[in-house]
């Protein structure tokens, strides 16, 4: 078969880079550990106080180490469980210092909903039956509003919660 | 005699190489521009 030059060259450009993707998502997938937020981790949704992460005591903001931090919250149409403060009012801003390691984990009781603390690459689907977990490093100080960014109802647009990062 | 000479012609031009300067160009410029729409968007990913 007799190919141009040119096409040579374009050809070998082409496939060279669908072989460069297929091992930057091999290199994600197998060596980084990149998998979908909700990795097969399951729960009831009508009674998901069963799992310890998301009894009321344990929802919101916990320090499990030296600049190491679990955030649990329960969403449910339309708000996110953040659990509540010292006044007994519920939590809807959390603090996180700088440079610290947070994990999300968030389940849903009702319909799907989403969860992107927009600005940074916290983006996630939170389905019922599944724990969608999402460990970040929170690099730059700010404050960062929490969406919901999957269609929910008629209050979609209500449910939001807002994130801090302090110096 | 007419019609012959044209057929010799288009055999001629068939025969030569196309010309795919253009189409090289176009092809490039197309990459490019994925490359770099790439490149950005996981510059913002790797930065956030």
């Amino acid at each position: 078969m007799h190919l141009h030059k040119y096409e040579k060259i374009w050809l070998i450009f082409g496939i060279g880079s669908l072989a460069l993707f297929l091992v930057v998502l091999g290199f994600g997938a197998f060596w980084k550990g990149t998998h979908p937020q909700s990795h097969g981790a399951t729960i009831d949704p009508e009674n998901i106080e069963a799992h310890d992460a998301f009894q009321s005591e344990n929802l919101g903001l916990t320090k499990v180490d030296e600049d190491k931090y679990i955030v649990n919250i329960a969403a449910s149409a339309f708000n996110y469980d953040m659990g509540v403060d010292e006044d007994g009012n519920p939590v809807k801003k959390i603090t996180i210092p700088k440079g610290s390691t947070v994990l999300f984990q968030i389940t849903t009781k009702d319909v799907v909903h989403g969860f992107n603390v927009s600005g940074t690459n916290v983006n996630m689907m939170v389905e019922p039956g599944y724990i969608s977990r999402m460990e970040t490093v929170m690099k730059k100080p700010g404050e960062y509003t929490v969406v919901c960014n999957e269609y929910c109802g008629v209050g979609h647009h209500l449910m939001y919660a807002t994130v801090e990062v302090t110096e | 005699m007419r019609q012959l000479n044209d057929k010799k012609i288009n055999e001629e031009q068939q025969s030569q190489e196309p010309n795919l300067k253009g189409t090289l160009i176009s092809v490039v410029l197309l990459g490019l521009f994925i490359i770099i729409a790439w490149g950005s968007i996981f510059y913002i990913f790797m930065d956030r």
